[in-house]
């Protein structure tokens, strides 16, 4: 029985590599070197391949190499490596000989890898029909970079990427060619190692003090930059449709480093040492300044009101309200902060089994008080070649520990806040501490409107968070057939998250929320993800060449919470580790899950080297979407044409020129789960009073759309590739218009309905634009090279339709008396981040007399004005200072004209210069800071403002806030020097040091703190997901930061 | 070499069965949420129905938020007014556009307030009719034709809101979202009539102690005695001159409109609080003040509640709403106040005057002096409410009276106070009483409306009462006096013809004004919903 429980699937399989076992005789051999052609100096690491035969391999550090077992005839040599242009030969090989090849590469423009990873497998860059950009990991790893996002920054065309703050390991809006999702998240699909990852915040949220907390943390801070081995970024529907339903802002994968068998086991060591400060200020009232506008002001309010209000009753405008110092509380609550990294990473193998284990510590200090990110993380990986290179096994596996700091700050905020809001307006008279019977203390104001000392609020809550997140995947590669390989993967992805919050007694806010408030708070994500592929290769003679995968993938998320919560305690020396000892306790949990099923397949058909054609079909099913809606269908089709390969272009200008022109469609199912159905919910929204005892009742929180269904994106690319001089300058130009339909939207439904709003699939957007990136290898010579690069994109988005809406306002305004004021406006005809306002004309300096019946003139000298349309008792020779909603218009548009990023890297000897520069270029930003802090208004409660204020009534949207934030940064310029000491020499093999400035520059007309502003889809209950861009409040200021580091690999 | 093949073939074997086995489970995408419920499953037995029957209940707080039905029937009128104070309330000047009555369907102050009081309402139908549409399925529910009567009432009082605020309004006996035209508003108030004398049937007198709050047969006919002396506002769709349509600048009567049974509704207003009277069940409190205290819940005058609890997200707010930052904990709002000319009227020597604060202040739980600046700076004097406000736009801290009807419960739990707040008490069903035979209805017993009046400020002014007549502005001045802040001005305002007038920050509005603006994105939703007339 045993036997034949073995021999059933053998019989099977059998059949299959019987195929492969037959071609066993009449082998030869190719041997030869490849050197670079500038230097003449050997290259290791080309992989040299016999086209259209598994035959491959990498040259030695001798630059030399050897394929052996090679089946008679003649055969087409390709030897390609990163930085070089691949060159291809004829061979012939005989049975029994050994053909000799001697292989020269030019160094190209772009240092690119000439196999690309395009998700569930990889392709030559040759055959690549869709839009794909590549960012070279080690040319991206400059400087203190804490996550895989600040890599791509400035180095792809087309990509997005702003971090929301300052704040060590900040969350970032990553968009790929535009948002164009309008509630919908606009995140790419992270796919790390081939297992996509569901990239959502890993730990629990902030506490947040009346307003919005802080937005979460990039997830991806768990991976190392240095364990990063190469980013590629599909960016058009033909290259992502592989992803089908979780593609529609496209695909950024992620390759980590294997390990090298190339001679013996290689240690690396890698670490640096940073500091950094805020790199810019605001600019708020001196305590002189303070005192003497206070007074002004005050001589101000008593000419202009007619009341004839006692002095008495002035509030803060009177001298006795004073403190007896001088404090700058923007520098208190900051600092010079000092980041170190140590990477240390060893690898080698057989040529069988390969293995390479890291480990990174870093801890990066924010320049504000009381933040930090402390990682701790470990990888391995191994790979195991078995039966002649026909089982292919792998495993990855990263644990990483973050230990998060955070301060409490505000990411929009209304009336109370956190610590930059009050630093903005903490009486700059006062002190921070102060010494009296009771001992040395923070300055507080008592039973004050709701301000609090900033450095207190910094130093005594305590909010700290850890997540433990394990990614682990394991794969099996088996050729089943000659060009068939079978794949199955695993993948894992656990993410343990909790938060731990202390406000204590001691500090007000901690008062006020009941005498301490602790809280525990632990999230939990875990992903499965089952993947099996076949994929068929296969050349068919010179001529045709087949590429087919097909694949099943199923992937679980499952989702925990769980929340525990005191108020009251007698003493803040629990903190927050003894829930028990609060009077009041609360607590919550909640759970949820989604799964999504999806059938793959893509087909690469290639013609003589000249056309490729490549389509992919995917259906995917996902649990979010409502009954008889869960399944779809995403197609692609792309096809490319390389022009330079015909007969006639030889000997023209364009050493490589290719025309790409494809199509695809892909869904965004970045929804919570149960959207589609009514649900019901406990909780005090449910809960009443019966004789003075709650009742306990259920409150409908969704209700539910039996027709949701995917949002859907079809895109449209066209694009040029070409080489000059050699390629020497080479690059492309790609077009693309993406319109994307049925976008998932929460409207108001027609009531009575339990709900007023629920998810509906409503709405055209159309994005469009154009993405050029141009490499050019200026100088090569021995001993100089100069590369540089330059990408740059356009944009233009635009909203077609809104179904039965005419408008949706976004972007809430924050600041006190702010409330329902809004920033943006969502319309057809206009584009996502239209600002909509009343246009600002002037500040008065004339008393307009009044209009009978009205009695009090129409606007005083100091007043904001504003264009007006409908003449009226307000509205004189079109100036009013009350705007209607009627006086609203477009005041601004948040998107930029353009953005560029320009690299470059320059080696000369043994230094290596590299500089990034990126400019972005006509958006307009809105200041709310300035709109809310700007005014005098906030000296009646005592309160400071910032400098260049002229009004002194209450903060109005308008245009006047508007302003452009075009900006040039000069992202990041490094240094390295390699180590030619003798003592060196023997023992390690290389050794640089380097220096490297991150954000040293930054050349913009902006008046706030810096104009790139985060582009947030807000989660918030009140606009809830709405894009709402550039919009500058009070964030956690951006850093200057110096780096000092090492590398050393043994 | 044989070894070899074996482990092949198992390899080989085991990655065909990884290929195979997720195919046949894993396309199941069933959804089943864990930690929430659907209707289809939940209501199952007596428990469920009670606690969708609390549901139903819940929402009746937040009618008295302060950007729900409650601001509109205060901040709309002369009762009520939110300055805004140096950076504070503007917000986008919503409150100012709410005093000054210059609110359109797009504008700030509908998008927020007549909005949000729309959707409060409509969810208290929804929640109702969810229940409903229920109930009959679910076996063994002691009291069910009780339960479906309380959900019918409290679904026909949210109509009551809606029908108050916005006229004829689309009326839903389903669960099913769709859209649905506007009915007349003398359909609604049919539909709400019939609705709550069928519920009334079902409904005690009484409720126990542990089931204080819940509706009775009192509550029913509080509604309707309201419902009926506005009668010749609530079934008329237009502002204007004409029989059918609301007068902006005249007393509209109940007189000669026709409810249930062919009866005047002035007359069938009187027979209301005559049942209730008759009912024995409910007196006049001997103080004015046991209304409203956080122990109200023992005054024997409340007829139809919102119960507040001492409790997270279950108490009443109202202190935060008008004290000053510190005179209380948490910090008050400091914003709410009242208009010089609406505290002026009202007698020095009236009981009732004391709601409101002004001059010197304290921390009305420490009773400690406090200052408008932090701390009691050397020198600086105490907080000190003036009466009046000199610029609405640019008030300091301290200007206006301010309301202080529900005073602080010292079990507070931050902001949420134990008051309940009463939507229909004994006194005004007393005012309800004298107005309509002011109308010409007769009442039984027959008390004349001075004998009613006096009898509810018998408790409050010097005795004897000097009051010796009684018409319709004397009943509108003493419902200010002994209704301020209980949401009844927008009402009596409209129903005396008077709620265009101009007052303090406000100009002379348009007739149409008696209705409210339905917001623009909820016909955008309902394409079936018609703008009420004059509005653009």
């Amino acid at each position: 029985m045993r036997l034949v429980r073995h021999v059933a699937p053998a019989l099977v399989c059998g059949l299959l590599w019987a195929v492969a076992l037959r071609a066993q005789e009449s082998t030869g051999s190719v041997t030869g070197k490849v050197v670079d052609a500038t230097t003449q100096q050997p290259l290791a690491n080309v992989e040299v391949a016999l086209a259209g035969t598994p035959h491959r391999e990498l040259s030695r550090t001798d630059g030399s190499f050897a394929l052996n077992g090679v089946p008679a005839g003649a055969y087409r040599l390709r030897a390609s490596r990163i930085g070089y242009g691949s060159q291809i030969q004829e061979v012939t090989v005989t049975p029994g000989g050994t053909t000799t090849a001697q292989v020269i590469l030019a160094p190209a423009a772009a240092i690119l890898e000439p196999v690309v990873v395009t998700g569930y497998g990889t392709q030559r860059r040759e055959a690549i029909t869709g839009s794909v950009s590549t960012v070279s990991a080690a040319a991206a790893n400059v400087g203190v970079v804490n996550n895989v996002d600040q890599m791509i920054q400035g180095r792809a065309a087309g990509v997005e990427v702003i971090r929301n703050n300052g704040e060590p390991g900040a969350g970032v809006q990553v968009t790929i060619r535009g948002g164009s999702s309008i509630s919908n998240s606009n995140d790419p699909l992270y796919v790390i190692d081939g297992v996509p990852i569901n990239n959502v915040p890993t730990e629990p949220p902030s506490y947040g003090i009346g307003g919005t907390p802080p937005l979460p943390r990039n997830p991806l801070n768990l991976l190392n930059p240095s364990d990063i081995a190469s980013i590629t970024v599909l960016k058009d529907a033909s290259a992502t449709a592989i992803y089908g339903s979780r593609a529609a802002n496209g695909v950024i994968l992620i390759e980590t480093k294997k390990g090298a068998a190339a001679g013996g086991p290689t240690i690396e060591y890698d670490s640096y040492l940073a500091t950094a400060s805020p790199a810019q200020h605001l600019d708020l009232v001196s305590a002189a300044q303070y005192k003497q506008v206070i007074q002004g002001q005050f001589a101000i309010w008593r000419s202009d009101s007619t009341a004839g209000i006692p002095d008495s009753l002035r509030g803060g405008l009177k001298p006795y309200a004073f403190g007896p110092t001088s404090t700058n509380w923007e520098r208190e609550v900051t600092r010079t902060a000092v980041t170190h990294n140590h990477d240390l990473s060893f690898s080698g193998g057989s040529e069988d089994t390969r293995y390479r284990a890291s480990l990174n510590y870093m801890k990066d200090d924010g320049v504000a008080l009381s933040s930090a990110l402390e990682r701790i993380q470990g990888r391995l990986t191994a790979t195991h070649k078995a039966f002649d290179n026909r089982l292919r096994l792998g495993v990855n596996v990263t644990t990483s520990r973050l230990n998060n700091q955070y301060l409490t700050f505000e990411n929009r905020a209304g009336f109370e806040g956190g610590v930059f809001q009050n630093a903005v307006i903490f009486d700059p008279t006062q002190p921070v501490t102060v010494t009296d019977a009771t001992g040395t203390h923070y300055y507080e104001v008592t039973g004050s409107t709701s301000v609090r000392n900033p450095v207190a609020l910094a130093q005594q809550v305590t909010d700290v968070g850890n997540t433990t997140r394990t990614i682990g995947n394991t794969t099996a590669e088996l050729d089943l057939a000659p060009g068939l390989t079978g794949q199955v993967t695993v993948g894992v992805d656990h993410a343990g998250g909790g938060r731990q919050i202390y406000y204590p007694r001691a500090n007000p806010v901690g008062a006020a929320l009941g005498g301490g408030l602790a809280r525990q708070y632990d999230v939990s994500n875990s992903t499965v993800t089952v993947q099996n592929l076949l994929t068929y290769r296969r050349q068919v003679g010179e001529v045709h060449s087949f590429d087919i995968v097909g694949g099943y993938e199923y992937s679980k998320y499952t989702k925990n919470l769980f929340m525990a919560e005191g108020k009251g305690y007698f003493t803040d020396a629990f903190s927050f580790n003894n829930l028990g000892a609060a009077v009041t306790r609360n607590d919550s949990s909640w759970s949820e899950e989604s799964r999504l099923v999806s059938f793959l397949s893509r087909a690469n058909y290639g013609f003589k080297d000249r056309f490729f054609v490549t389509g992919v079909l995917r259906y995917d099913g996902s649990t979010k979407f409502a009954e008889g809606h869960k399944w779809a269908l995403f197609p692609g089709l792309s096809a490319s044409w390389h022009v330079s390969q015909e007969e006639f272009m030889r000997g023209g200008p364009f050493s490589d020129l290719r025309l790409r022109l494809g199509w695809g469609r892909q869904g965004n199912p970045g929804i919570r789960p149960y959207e589609s159905l009514r649900i019901l919910e406990g909780g005090t929204g449910g809960t009443y009073g019966w004789g003075d005892v709650p009742q306990t009742g259920v409150t409908p929180t969704r209700d539910g759309n039996p027709n949701l269904k995917w949002e859907q994106t079809d895109q449209y690319n066209a694009a040029v590739d070409f080489g000059l001089v050699n390629n020497r300058l080479a690059g492309s130009i790609e077009y693309y218009i993406k319109n994307t339909s049925d976008l998932i939207l929460e409207v108001p439904v027609p009531q009575p309905a339990p709900k007023d709003t629920r998810l509906e699939n409503v709405g055209k957007v159309r994005n469009r634009g154009v993405e050029l990136s141009l490499d050019a290898l200026l100088v090569s010579r021995p001993g100089l090279t100069w590369r540089s690069g330059l990408v740059f994109a356009a944009e233009r988005n635009k909203v077609l339709d809104l179904g039965l809406h005419t408008s949706i306002r976004s972007g809430i305004v924050s600041g006190q008396g702010q409330s329902d004021q809004w920033a943006e406006r969502i319309m057809p005809g206009y584009a996502l981040g239209t600002f909509w306002g009343p246009v600002f004309t002037r500040v008065s300096n004339e008393t307009q007399p009044p209009v009978a019946p009205d009695t009090a003139p129409v606007w005083r000298p100091g007043q904001q004005l504003f264009q007006c349309t409908t003449p009226s008792r307000t509205c004189v020779n079109g100036e009013t200072r009350a705007p209607s909603a009627d006086d609203y218009r477009v005041i601004g548009n948040a998107n930029p004209d353009f953005s560029l990023g320009f690299h470059n890297q320059v080696n000369w000897g043994n230094f290596s210069i590299s500089f990034l520069i990126r400019a972005v270029v006509g958006q307009d930003v809105f200041n709310n800071t300035a709109l809310v802090y700007s005014t005098k208004g906030n000296a009646l409660q005592g309160k400071n403002f910032l400098a260049p204020a002229g009004i002194h009534e209450p903060a109005i949207y308008s245009s006047r806030w508007i302003e452009n934030g075009s900006f040039v940064r000069l992202q990041n310029i490094t240094v390295e020097y390699a180590l030619d000491l003798p003592i060196l020499t023997r023992s390690a093999r290389s050794a640089r040091l380097y220096v490297s400035a991150d954000n040293l520059l930054l050349l913009t007309g902006y008046s706030g703190l810096d104009p790139e502003v985060s582009s947030s889809n807000q989660a918030n209950t009140d606009d809830v997901g709405l894009v709402a861009r550039g919009i500058d409040y009070l964030s956690y200021p951006r850093s200057r930061t110096i780096t000092g580091g090492l590398r050393v690999a043994f | 070499m044989k070894r070899r093949f074996v482990t092949t073939s198992i390899g080989a074997a085991a990655l065909g069965a990884l290929l195979l086995v997720p195919l046949q489970g894993c396309t199941d995408l069933a959804e089943v949420p864990s930690s929430a419920i659907t209707p289809s499953t939940f209501f199952n037995n007596a428990a469920e129905v009670v606690a969708g029957l609390a549901g139903v209940y819940a929402q009746l707080r937040s009618t008295t938020d302060n950007n729900d039905y409650y601001s509109l029937s205060e901040v709309t009128t002369d009762e009520m007014v939110v300055p805004t104070r140096g950076q504070d309330w503007y917000d986008n000047g919503t409150w100012l556009e709410l005093h000054g009555q210059t609110w359109s369907p797009t504008s700030p102050g509908t998008a927020s307030f007549q909005t949000t009081a729309w959707n409060t309402a409509m969810a208290g139908v929804a929640r109702a009719n969810l229940l409903l549409e229920a109930l009959p399925r679910v076996h063994a529910v002691p009291d069910s034709a009780g339960i479906k009567a309380e959900a019918r009432t409290l679904r026909a009082f949210y109509y009551y809101l809606l029908m108050d605020l916005f006229g004829g309004v689309p009326i839903a006996t389903e669960t099913d979202i769709k859209p649905r035209p506007r009915s007349t508003r003398a359909a609604l108030f049919n539909f709400i009539e019939s609705e709550l004398l069928a519920a009334r049937a079902d409904l005690p007198f009484t409720r126990n102690a542990a089931n204080a709050g819940r509706v009775t047969k009192g509550a029913v006919d509080a509604i309707l005695a309201n419902m009926y002396l506005n009668a010749g506002v609530f079934t008329k769709d237009t502002a204007g001159t004409g029989a059918t349509q609301i007068k902006a600048a005249a007393y509209n009567s109940c007189a000669g409109v026709l409810v249930a049974g062919g009866l005047d509704a002035c007359q069938a207003a009187v027979n209301r609080v005559d049942s209730i009277l008759a009912s024995g069940v409910y007196q006049l409190a001997d103080t004015f003040a046991k209304n409203f205290r956080p122990d109200n819940n023992l005054s024997p005058e409340n007829i139809f509640v919102v119960k507040f609890i001492d409790a997270d997200g279950l108490g009443l707010n109202f202190v935060m709403r008008s004290l000053h930052y510190s005179q209380f904990t948490p910090e008050p709002w400091n914003g709410f106040a009242t208009l010089a000319q609406t505290y002026n009227a009202f007698d020095s020597l009236d009981q009732r005057r004391k709601i409101f604060l002004v001059g010197l202040q304290k921390n009305l739980e420490t009773g400690v002096d406090v200052c408008e600046r932090p701390g009691c700076a050397k020198g600086a004097p105490r907080l000190n409410f003036t009466t009046s406000i000199a610029n609405v736009t640019r008030a300091t801290e301290a200007e206006g009276a301010r309301m202080y009807k529900w005073p602080i419960d010292p079990k507070h739990v931050a902001q949420n106070n134990g008051n309940d707040f009463a939507y229909f008490r004994l006194a005004e069903m007393l005012l309800i009483k004298a107005e309509a035979e002011g109308e010409g209805a007769t009442g039984n017993p027959p008390d004349a409306p001075l004998t009613l009046v006096r009898r509810v400020r018998a408790r409050s002014v010097p005795q004897p009462d000097t009051l010796s007549v009684v018409n319709r502005a004397v009943i509108l001045r003493e419902r200010l006096f002994e209704l301020t802040g209980e949401a009844k001005r927008r009402q009596d305002l409209i129903r005396h013809g008077q709620y265009t007038q101009p007052w303090q920050f406000k100009a002379a509005g348009a007739d149409y004004r008696v209705l409210m603006a339905i917001p623009h994105t909820k016909i955008d939703a309902n394409p079936m919903l018609t703008q009420n007339p004059g509005y653009p």
